[in-house]
């Protein structure tokens, strides 16, 4: 192998790495930030982001990209300062923090492009050089005696603060009630009083007063008061004595050494062999390997079809099969856990995946000027990281629209009684079927259905419809109708990506006013699904199991065969197939369309069962021949545009060694019901 | 001198540039895919990889004719896409002097709808050079 491409492979795995350290960075960032709104320290977040920039540094001189290692130090030379201010960092250092870590970003992507990264961004280190860490934070004491510790708020720590800084004092005392108390009309109301005339209350806290054997003897208060009053003062309010008034104790002094000097390492911010690995007992694995494995396995499931084809064929003349039927059976059982243990190794969190999500509506919000927070309630679900990827494109349209168009700015928010603080909550529950529903909902304004319906000149009576003209190609452009309306941008890629690529579905439901939530269904895994065969006009497609609620006899139902003409079918879009007939299932109507001829391959008069899926969240059954059986199946995504044809999610091997077509029914569903209106 | 891969489709003769092609194989069907255009027989199974299937008689032109054992598919290779190209017959390899090919006779060029890009004359034989990219409907690509 040539020094070359030893080289190339250096530069993949840089990549990698490099790119997790970059959201590491961000993450640990906005963690900061997170905590200096709160007025909280986060050293831990400190530490992990000079660490992480740390180890970006080093492996930027190793492959030599000069510009990535100088941003690198800068910042690193920023965070020392902020670690020795017990790791906070004011929001201008946040801010140009922020700044220097998407120029690592894109200097990163640069060079996984193949493409001569930027150069040292000058004005961006003087910047760095030039910001103070802790310049506008809020002072935090790291400690308001042990006793409170535990029990303050972060506000209740900003609150005592400058008492801790020595510019006023705060004192703790306890407030005992007793007969006596009370005869003279004190009370823990009548000292809050008292206690607020000459001070600040910062918190009262009750507690259970016990004897030396345990048993409950009554209740005092602990206060805990800023104040400048004398402690006698403060003693009599309290009705109880100045010994009584103990003063917190102020923060203990700089530890010698910890000079101005910015060349000098803050004590714990060295690097250090020992020090813990980031990730513990992980391998990183490139995708397409766990992708090969995958293949390999789907070989092995397609020859266990052929076994079982033999099988039955030596069944059918006679011979004894049994011992050697157990051992397949057996076989079948140990290829469901290999691909069960395959599956588990491409999950990934979804937490991580949207990570990327915060800081989009942080830069969004930014340069919007609005208010917005993102909620992320992801619990401990996991996807495949195909499903993610795929996905994530889609999570980060949705989320922006959300905050471009949906999220009114903070003073038409404050007009309509609205906290001027948007929230955008995105939240994924595993739900059955091994789907992952998603929801994605924000507060804002929601979507005007008649301004949509004036512009797309059509009348739209339902979200569904909504949904429907603003997922039309082409339909919105940004001056018009976002503005005024919305949403709108990308409609069609997002409800592409959920349907199309992901086999999911996407709905909508929006409040004029109160604001919009998109509902997005997903597949855990889009490698092996478990699939029902079927025939039609003597061809056998599969369906995703998923996909159908409901498997029902044409006869029973009271139906007899649908008997459509084949719609004329040129070269393109599969625009076939009216309604044949309404069919009535639970008291509710539902449209009953011959498959053979929404595929224009037969005229659907020999259709005896039907398969019930949904469009839009609304049944459609669709005519076919005769079900065949259910399968676990490796599907392929076929994208070649010669054979990318709406309406087919792709092939898959039922053991036969030709490909059977996997058709996505709902995509048909909605085709056939676009060729049907036009 | 560039090794190729001849192939008949009707009464011509064809070629395409060995460097090309991944697999012959033998052709018994294909699986019909529903809405793609007529000239694509359908998608086919190779080494576990699902190729689709140009029908070279339907895309030149030519009536279908029933399945003979001679019908072979092509496998070729075009940039990242891998397509088959289902032929009459394909039985032999050629290397052809790069000089040998001309630029296509006005007739032959309208005739083929461009999908012949050059013409040689081997051994007082005419062979086609095929443009793949157009034969696999370069203009479908999104």
């Amino acid at each position: 192998m040539s020094e070359r491409v030893d080289l190339r492979e250096f530069v993949g795995a840089f990549v990698v790495e490099a790119e997790e350290l970059v959201a590491a960075a961000n993450a640990s960032l906005l963690d900061i930030e997170a905590g200096s709104a709160a007025g909280t320290a986060k050293p831990k977040a400190v530490r992990d982001l000079f660490r992480a920039l740390h180890t970006i540094k080093g492996l930027a001189s190793m492959i030599g990209v000069e510009p990535i290692v100088e941003i690198a130090h800068a910042l690193e030379t920023l965070l020392r300062t902020a670690d020795r201010a017990g790791g906070q960092l004011g929001r201008a250092a946040i801010d140009v923090s922020l700044q220097g870590v998407l120029a690592i970003a894109e200097r990163v992507r640069a060079v996984a492009e193949n493409r001569a990264p930027a150069s040292v961004p000058e004005r961006l280190i003087e910047a760095i050089a030039a910001t103070e860490a802790n310049a506008d934070t809020v002072t935090v004491t790291p400690s308001a005696g042990s006793v409170w510790d535990a029990r303050l708020s972060a506000s209740e720590r900003q609150q005592l603060a400058p008492a801790l800084r020595g510019t006023t004092s705060a004192w703790t005392l306890a407030f005992l009630p007793s007969d006596h108390n009370a005869s003279r009309g004190v009370t823990i109301a009548t000292v809050r009083a008292r206690l607020a005339e000459l001070g600040e209350i910062v918190k009262v806290v009750p507690r259970t007063l016990r004897d030396a054997a345990g048993a409950q003897t009554g209740l005092a208060f602990d206060i805990l008061v800023v104040s400048t009053a004398p402690i006698e003062a403060l003693a009599e309010a309290a009705a109880t004595t100045p010994a009584e008034v103990v003063a917190l104790a102020p923060p203990p002094a700089e530890p010698a050494g910890a000079g101005p000097a910015v060349e000098l390492a803050g004590p714990g911010l060295e690097v250090t062999e020992d020090a813990a690995p980031i990730g513990r007992a992980v391998v990183r694995v490139e995708l397409s390997r766990l992708d090969e494995l995958q293949d390999q396995l789907s070989l092995l499931i397609v020859s266990r079809f052929r076994i079982e084809r033999e099988l039955a064929a030596h069944a059918a003349l006679g011979h004894d099969v049994r011992r050697l039927r157990e051992v397949v059976e057996l076989q079948a059982r140990q290829l469901r856990d290999l691909r069960r243990a395959l599956l588990k190794a491409r999950m990934v969190r979804v937490a991580e995946v949207f990570e990327p999500l915060t800081l989009l509506v942080r830069s969004v919000a930014r340069s919007s000027h609005k208010d917005v927070r993102l909620e992320l309630d992801t619990r401990d679900t996991e996807l495949d990281k195909a499903v993610a990827d795929r996905l994530l494109p889609a999570m980060v349209h949705l989320v922006r629209n959300a905050v471009d168009h949906a999220i009114e700015p903070p003073s038409d928010r404050a007009a309509a009684g609205k906290p001027t603080t948007g929230t955008i909550r995105v939240s994924c529950t595993q739900i059955a079927g091994n789907q992952l529903e998603l929801t994605i909902e924000d507060d804002g304004r929601g979507i005007d259905r008649a301004e949509i319906a004036r512009r797309a000149r059509r009348s739209i009576e339902s979200d569904d419809a909504l949904l429907d003209v603003l997922a039309t190609p082409g339909f919105s452009t940004r001056d018009t109708v976002t503005r005024t309306s919305g949403r709108g941008i990308g409609m069609d890629i997002v409800r592409r990506i959920a349907v199309r690529d992901l086999g999911g579905d996407l709905a909508l439901t929006t409040r004029p006013g109160l604001g919009t939530r998109f509902t997005m269904r997903v597949p855990l895994t889009i490698a092996i699904i478990d699939v029902f065969s079927f025939e039609c006009g003597n061809q056998t497609f599969v369906v995703p199991v998923a996909a159908i609620d409901e498997i029902f006899e044409l006869t029973d139902a009271g139906v007899t065969p649908p008997r459509a003409t084949p719609a004329g079918r040129a070269a393109g879009p599969a625009v076939a197939g009216p309604i044949v007939s309404l069919l009535e299932r639970r008291g509710a109507a539902m449209p009953l369309l011959s498959l053979g001829a929404v595929l224009a391959i037969d005229d659907g008069t020999r259709a005896r069962k039907a398969l019930v899926t949904r469009r839009n969240g609304e049944p459609v059954a669709f005519a076919v021949d005769r079900m065949l059986g259910r399968y676990e199946v490796v599907v392929r995504s076929i994208d070649d545009p010669l054979v990318d044809v709406p309406g087919i999610a792709g092939a898959t091997d039922l053991g036969d060694g030709r490909p059977t077509l996997v058709l996505d029914l709902g995509e048909l569903a909605m085709l056939s019901r676009a060729g049907a209106a036009s | 001198m560039t090794l190729h891969v001849t192939f008949r489709v009707g009464n011509a003769r064809y070629v395409v540039p060995a460097a090309e092609v991944l697999h012959l194989e033998s052709y018994e069907t294909a699986t019909h895919v529903p809405g793609a255009p007529a000239y694509v027989a359908g998608l086919v199974q190779v080494r576990g990889r699902l190729v689709p299937v140009v029908d070279l008689r339907i895309r030149f032109g030519l009536p279908a004719i029933e399945h003979t054992i001679d019908r072979r598919v092509v496998v070729v290779q075009a940039g990242t896409r891998v397509a088959g190209l289902l032929v009459d017959s394909a039985r032999e390899v050629l290397q052809i002097d790069d000089a040998a090919f001309e630029h296509p006779p006005e007739l032959v060029e309208r005739q083929t709808a461009g999908f012949v890009k050059a013409v040689a004359t081997v051994a007082k034989r005419l062979f086609l050079l095929i443009d793949i990219p157009r034969v696999l409907g370069e203009e479908l690509r999104p």
